[in-house]
């Protein structure tokens, strides 16, 4: 019974990193930026894909991982420049609108370039194993995604507990408008976080292939899951996205095991019990509380 | 998208020569999703509904012996559900003058022509629309695909017979698949099997680990699953190798996941995997392998033949043998009747129509994924003969 705790545990941490990488990018740029970005899962997506292509064709897969967070980094910061500026002063239709249409596009285009199917990643063999942890076999893959969430996980901490650029990442979150006024610029530092979080979007949509494949339907499909993240966890909070990944990561892989047919509501459920309790979010920054 | 609308361009260029044409011209309305989520249904209709006009002729001899050019008029229902059906169909009574009817990917798509069929008194040849009680809906209505209880009663009998004695079933929670689960626990609980477990999964569901941790804990000696083909299937089977269930010997039983235009995705997890169906790609009947020949010379190394493609070549096949039984200006249920008593020589193997339902009896196949020549591809084991729906057996007609 112990021993399967754990591994429902186990299941619920390594899906919840899936959707802590993929989310944090959004909870970041939604807090500084007050963006409702509804494309930020197209990013992921095209992550999805870029690896997908390069595995499949051979190629080193952290070659490939590294390249499915550069393009879809590169990428944001074209759109972050050209499409979401004019937005932030617009209201919330105008930007839901906008983004949304940028959906559509992305979708069109995957299925343009790489069919209507879903389009696989071709993770290492090791990774595809089921390997010996201790108090039973487990598969390899779902360690990988723990190790290497938490590892982004520490490094995105330190930074934005411990550097100047998190320092001034915070201020922004908190209060733009002071920000500026004490001379940071806050459009290079939008844009800028803007393409970590794309790149961290892209990164997480190639090593969650594996859980969330690849297809065009992808954002569409995912985007209520990254908001919901993002929301739990209160916009603009790091941390917050983490906890709230984590927690809802373990409720969903709990409620298929322990209420299979309730399984699909559960989540909504304990997102609607949550917000109650704590409307904004789990952790807000401070500017919202 | 750009095939299809190199298609459409095609027919118009044809409808314009046939003016100058001896031949007079006969038009089929084909509607299908050529765009959007089931726009592989369509692409496979026509490339298959092209491949047969291209290997027999477009043109037939009817009982006047003058000739008779067959002429596709394809439509798209750009996966707009069943409003978009009827108004598709309305126009191409209307306004093409279609002699009858064909295509339709989607039950309610097919279920959504009934009164126009009546009322205009034409066929409609149904080439894929699974749901069992469709063919009930219009005296006009000829299937020539299958039905999901075709698939599942032989397997769940196979099952039995093969020493399996415990299953353990998911399946996705949408119509089609609580069929599945209903007929195949039914089945396999009347012949003294047991069910040990029995999940709905969500329809886009994708991350199958706690299921695979329960059918662990359950022992069954097989896992019964019913997904939709994609992204559900290709992670359900990867959570299976990976969870050790494949290790600890559990068999994978299944239906239409493991068809060949979908072994892209899969990897060798999938060798081993036993599914029912009613086409196996790999079989040697000679209008298969016309099938697959002529798919790949007209449309690329990557075309793969699957039901829908079997399904538009035996539809088209049924259509120019009663265009050359009764000519083109026959009634419409006396075309129906023709198609009752038609034989169609099929990619499949043998296939009929019943002649009180109108709807297919064929053999259903049993296959094992086996990897072969480096590919991994079904492969027959077993063939159970002319099967016919077991929801009609159970649900008679009302007299």
């Amino acid at each position: 019974m112990l021993s399967f705790a754990a591994t429902v545990l186990l299941d619920g941490v390594s899906y919840g990193m899936v959707l802590f990488l993929i989310s944090v990018g959004l909870t970041i740029t939604m807090g500084l930026m007050r963006v409702v970005n509804l494309a930020h899962g197209s990013f992921a997506m095209i992550g999805g894909y870029i690896a997908g292509y390069f595995t499949q064709r051979g190629y080193n897969f952290y070659v490939a991982l590294a390249v499915a967070a550069i393009i879809p980094g590169i990428l944001g910061g074209l759109c972050e420049v050209t499409v979401y500026r004019p937005l932030y002063r617009k209201g919330e239709l105008s930007q839901v609108l906008l983004t949304i249409g940028l959906v559509f596009v992305a979708t069109a285009a995957v299925t343009e370039i790489f069919g209507a199917f879903p389009y696989p990643v071709k993770f290492p063999e090791y990774l595809t194993r089921p390997i010996d942890i201790g108090f039973r076999t487990y598969p390899g893959y779902r360690v990988f995604l723990i190790v290497v969430g938490a590892i982004i996980a520490a490094i995105l901490w330190w930074v934005i507990d411990n550097s100047i650029y998190g320092a001034r990442l915070r201020a922004a979150v908190d209060n733009a408008r002071m920000a500026r006024a004490v001379g940071m610029n806050v459009n290079l530092l939008f844009t800028g976080t803007f393409v970590v979080g794309c790149a961290l979007a892209g990164l997480g949509g190639a090593i969650g292939a594996g859980i969330l494949t690849p297809e065009p339907s992808y954002s569409l499909k995912y985007v209520v899951l990254f908001l919901i993240v993002v929301i739990v966890g209160g916009e603009g909070s790091f941390k917050g996205s983490f906890v709230a990944a984590m927690a809802l990561g373990i409720i969903d892989t709990m409620g298929k095991y322990f209420i299979a047919p309730a399984a699909p509501y559960l989540l909504y459920v304990a997102v609607f019990l949550l917000l109650l309790w704590r409307p904004q979010g789990l952790l807000p920054p401070k500017s919202a509380t | 998208m750009k095939k299809w609308v190199f298609g459409a361009a095609t027919a118009a260029m044809l409808s314009l020569s046939a003016g100058t044409a001896s031949a007079d011209v006969v038009k089929i309305g084909l509607i299908a999703d050529f765009t959007g989520a089931f726009a592989t249904w369509g692409v496979q209709f026509q490339q298959a509904i092209q491949a047969y006009q291209t290997v027999k002729g477009n043109k037939v001899k009817g009982p006047d012996g003058k000739e008779h050019e067959i002429q596709f008029v394809y439509r798209d229902n750009a996966s707009a559900g069943p409003d978009k059906t009827k108004q598709l169909a309305e126009e191409l009574v209307l306004r093409e003058k279609v002699k009858m009817l064909a295509g339709f990917d989607l039950s309610p798509h097919a279920m959504a022509v009934a009164d126009i069929a009546n009322q205009a008194k034409i066929p409609v040849v149904i080439m894929n629309a699974a749901t069992a009680s469709i063919t009930r809906g219009s005296p006009y209505y000829v299937r020539v695909s299958m039905t999901i209880p075709q698939h599942v009663v032989p397997l769940a009998q196979w099952a039995w017979k093969n020493d399996i004695k415990k299953v353990y079933m998911i399946t996705s929670d949408y119509a089609p698949g609580h069929d599945a689960s209903n007929f195949f626990g039914k089945t396999f609980q009347a012949l003294g099997g047991q069910i040990v477990g029995n999940d709905k999964s969500p329809i886009t569901e994708t991350n199958y680990g706690v299921y695979m941790e329960k059918v662990l804990q359950a022992k069954p000696d097989a896992l019964y699953m019913f997904q939709p083909a994609g992204a559900p299937s290709v992670a359900l089977v990867k959570a299976f190798a990976e969870r050790g269930l494949k290790a600890a010997g559990i068999k994978l039983l299944g239906t239409g996941e493991t068809q060949e235009i979908f072994m892209d995705q899969f990897t060798d997890d999938l060798i081993g995997t036993v599914t029912s169906f009613h086409y196996t790609e790999t079989n040697k009947n000679p209008q298969n392998v016309a099938l697959r020949a002529q798919l790949t010379k007209q449309f690329g190394a990557k075309a793969a033949p699957d039901i829908a493609s079997v399904a538009a070549w035996d539809g088209t096949d049924l259509i120019h043998q009663a265009v050359a039984a009764l000519g083109p200006d026959a009634e419409g249920l006396k075309y129906i009747d023709f198609m009752k008593t038609a034989k169609i020589d099929s990619p499949r193997g043998p296939v009929s129509i019943d002649p009180v339902e109108r709807d297919v009896i064929q053999n259903i196949y049993i296959r094992r994924v086996e990897k072969r020549d480096g590919k991994l591809n079904n492969f027959d084991i077993e063939t159970i003969p002319m099967v016919k729906d077991p929801w009609k057996i159970e649900n008679p007609p009302k007299s």
